[in-house]
Order: C-alpha cells, then sequence, then structure tokens
C-alpha cells in the first residue's frame, strides 16, 4: 500500500493488535501472503508480543492494598442491593445470643429460626452471587486472577479469603480452570473459582456449610436469566452461577462434585 | 472530600468496579514509577480519585477509565515526589529520535528467540523504555487496552499511540538483540 517505512511498521503493529478496520486487514493478509520479509517481521513482532505478555503478567495487588481501597466504600449495613442476608439476620442474632448460654435452648432456637429465614436468605445469596457475575462479565474481568494453573490460584486466594479454597481441574471434562476470583457473601469474602466451557463461564463460590442460604435442594434455578446450582458436602457449601445452559452446568456440578470428594485426611 | 462518606450510589459503583481492576491497576502503576511501594500509594490515590468521580458520573468501560485515573495518578505523584524523574513533558525530541523499525533481523535467529525466553532481561528491557513509550506499550500488551482507550488515557491521538507501540516494540526488540 505504501512504501514508507514508517507508514509500513506503523500498520504491521496495528495488524497485530486487531486495529486495522476491515478493508484494511484484508489488504495486509493479501500483501503478509505475498510478502516474505513482510511475513518474518510480522511473526517476530508476534514472538515479541507473546514474550512481552509472558514476561509480565498482572501481578497481584498486595492485600494489604485491597484492603485500604475496599475500606473507602464499605458496604452500608442497610444496603438493599447486593447485600440482602445480613439485613434480615440482624433481628435474629439477638435470641441466638441471648440463649447461648444454655446450648440446647440456643440451638434449638437457632434452628427454628433458620428454618422460616430459609428461603429468603438463599433468594439473597443467589441474587448477591448472580449481580456479582453479571457484573464480573460485564467488566470483562470475569476473574481477577487469570490461570488455569490452581496452584497459582490456590495461594492467591488463599491470601484474601477465610475459607479454604478446593481447587480441581476439569480440563478433562471440557471445564478449563480460568482463573479466581473474591466474591463477598453477607460482607465475607468467599473465594469464586472461574471455569470455562466454550464461550461460556461459570463461577463457583465456596461458603462456609453453615452460611445463610447456601442448602440447596440440587435443582437448577434461573436468577435474572442466569442458572444457579447449590450443593454442599462435609466441608463446604458451594453455589455455582453461570450463563451455560442448565444441562451443561448440570454436567459441571456433577463433574465438579466428583474431583471434589472430599478425601478422608479432609474429613477429619 | 477525604474523610467524608461516599454516597450511596458513588459506594455501590465503587464496589462493583475497582475492587475487580485492582491487580491491573498495581500493575500499572508499578509499571509506570517502577517502585512497588509507590505504585500502592498512587493506586490508593487512584481509587480515592475513581470514588469521588462516582459520585457523578457511571462508566461504560471501567478497565480503560480506571487505569486512565491510575495513570494519571501516577503521573502527578510522580511530578510531585520525583520531579527529577519525570520526563513525559520533555522527550518528544528524543522520543521521534527513536526508530520504531525492528532492524535487521538477527544474525542468529536461534540467540534472538533465548533472548524472549529471558523473562528476567525483557523485563529490565521494557523497565528500560522512555516513559511515555513504557507506558504505551504496558497499557497495550499488559492490560489489553485499545488504542482509542489509550489516547484517552494519555490524552493524545490515537497516531501518537500507534507510533509510541511501534517504537516502543522496536526499541525492545533492538535491546534484547544487542544486549549481552
Amino acid at each position: 500500500m505504501t512504501d514508507d517505512p514508517d507508514d509500513r511498521i506503523l500498520r504491521l503493529n496495528a495488524a497485530l493488535d486487531s486495529e486495522l478496520d476491515a478493508m484494511s486487514a484484508l489488504e495486509f493478509e493479501r500483501e503478509l501472503a505475498s510478502d516474505p520479509a513482510l511475513a518474518a517481521d510480522y511473526r517476530r513482532l508476534e514472538a515479541l508480543r507473546r514474550a512481552i505478555r509472558r514476561s509480565a503478567p498482572l501481578e497481584a495487588a498486595p492485600p494489604a492494598l485491597a484492603d485500604r481501597v475496599a475500606a473507602l466504600a464499605p458496604p452500608s449495613p442497610r444496603s438493599t442491593r447486593v447485600f440482602p442476608a445480613p439485613r434480615r439476620r440482624l433481628p435474629a442474632a439477638r435470641p441466638f445470643a441471648l440463649a447461648a448460654s444454655m446450648a440446647a435452648i440456643g440451638l434449638a432456637v437457632g434452628a427454628g429460626v433458620m428454618s422460616l429465614r430459609t428461603q429468603n436468605a438463599a433468594q439473597g445469596v443467589a441474587q448477591a452471587l448472580v449481580s456479582d457475575f453479571a457484573q464480573a462479565e460485564i467488566a470483562g474481568q470475569p476473574y481477577a486472577i487469570a490461570s488455569s494453573d490452581r496452584h497459582t490460584v490456590k495461594p492467591w486466594l488463599a491470601s484474601r479469603t477465610t475459607v479454604s479454597a478446593a481447587i480441581v481441574d476439569l480440563a478433562n471434562q471440557g471445564f478449563p480452570l480460568a482463573g479466581g476470583r473474591v466474591a463477598v457473601v453477607d460482607r465475607i469474602p468467599a473465594p469464586t473459582l472461574v471455569y470455562r466451557h466454550g464461550e461460556h463461564m461459570v463461577a463457583v463460590t465456596e461458603l462456609p456449610p453453615d452460611a445463610q442460604g447456601v442448602r440447596g435442594g440440587g435443582a437448577i434455578e434461573t436468577v435474572d436469566g442466569y442458572h444457579v446450582a447449590r450443593w454442599s458436602d462435609a466441608n463446604l457449601a458451594y453455589v455455582a452461577v453461570s450463563d451455560m445452559d442448565e444441562k451443561t452446568l448440570a454436567e459441571f456440578v456433577a463433574a465438579f462434585r466428583e474431583a471434589r470428594k472430599p478425601t478422608a485426611e479432609e474429613r477429619r | 472530600m477525604t474523610g467524608s462518606a461516599p454516597g450511596p450510589v458513588a459506594g455501590e459503583r465503587f464496589r462493583a468496579l475497582v475492587p475487580p481492576l485492582i491487580d491491573d491497576a498495581y500493575t500499572l502503576a508499578k509499571w509506570i514509577c517502577r517502585d512497588p511501594a509507590d505504585a500502592e500509594d498512587i493506586v490508593q490515590e487512584a481509587a480515592l480519585r475513581a470514588l469521588r468521580a462516582l459520585e457523578t458520573t457511571s462508566v461504560e468501560r471501567p478497565k480503560a477509565w480506571f487505569l486512565a485515573i491510575v495513570r494519571n495518578a501516577a503521573i502527578t505523584w510522580m511530578a510531585r515526589n520525583r520531579p527529577k524523574d519525570v520526563s513525559y513533558a520533555g522527550d518528544a525530541a528524543d522520543l521521534d529520535a527513536l526508530d520504531p523499525r525492528l532492524g535487521e533481523a538477527a544474525p542468529d535467529p536461534e540467540a534472538a528467540l533465548i533472548a524472549l525466553e529471558d523473562g528476567e532481561r525483557l523485563r529490565q528491557a521494557i523497565a528500560a523504555l522512555p516513559a511515555a513509550l513504557r507506558e504505551t506499550l504496558v497499557m497495550r500488551d499488559v492490560h489489553g487496552l485499545s488504542y482509542r482507550d489509550i489516547a484517552e488515557a494519555i490524552g493524545a491521538p490515537v497516531g501518537t499511540v500507534m507510533s509510541r507501540l511501534a517504537r516502543a516494540r522496536g526499541a525492545l526488540a533492538k535491546m534484547l538483540k544487542t544486549e549481552p
């Protein structure tokens, strides 16, 4: 198109960055096919960019920094949109605390209150996690640490959350690990693993087994157009949110549960 | 407004938007100022600016928006704390002197490949780029911002972004080839 060496190199870079318009891109493809020197330069640039991406990955911010930043806008306890569960829990906490010295009675009261609230709290957790999923998707940040290596994801999550993340690789089952992030449920940071399936994502959030509203019957629900599955094992409760179809999500859950069968050691 | 509580809308926008981008922010700040402790200060300052802006703004492309704030917070921070180190304003002429071309192919392609495999050497080469080239390269290749996003962040035309990017890559290619 042009003989100016500067223009040529600018176009080479723009092509590499997918910043050429459709016509120019087509033309560039043709030139690439007929000009071995251009093709060689293109390959060198590509190799350089690959190396840059590999050598200069995103660095995890120090957890203390993340905490300081989060503290700039702490969630309001009366916030109704993202964290509905704590609002409901507050009035119930008092009778539970009063009865705490009498363990048996305390337990009975607590259990009764819990079953009354389960339905609402369950909706709250699902809703919060669906909002979280949608926001992460819209922000183009489905995970805060991108890695298919569970030995990278685990320490990252461990430094930011209190639940120990159970990380399994499901690449062989068609759901490669894509990364991890932290979801906030009831104002508690909870480790969330993001798996990929083609164009779709599924985010599994791990919660303490006694967290409000995480017990589910195994049926898949639909919340705001996303599918939600809930289950628990001996150690943890899980909530999976996905934009996959119901059947695929069910397959994912089955694969995850199979892979996560607690070992005897973990049952403690 | 340091010290005053954010409005509920700004707070909610902030919580949805900023924490997921904290690693991006830290990485960019660190590449610009080349010091981890300073990068933390810069990110904190940027987060505060973002929170302030979110009182009145809703954001379409959060990553580009927040990274632009981080970049500008880094520039002010450097001007205040390390005035000698800031070369953004004065180095336009130096930049033009940098050749965007990749140079002749390495006589030994094997050696060139090995140089690319050496992550530490590549990081040092990036850190040695002039500031204006380095920030452009990092925004593009580390953070994946588009030319348009970068142009908005650095307040320059897209043509400038293209030429800085080409110069940065050209300089890296040469550094990796010539330095031992």
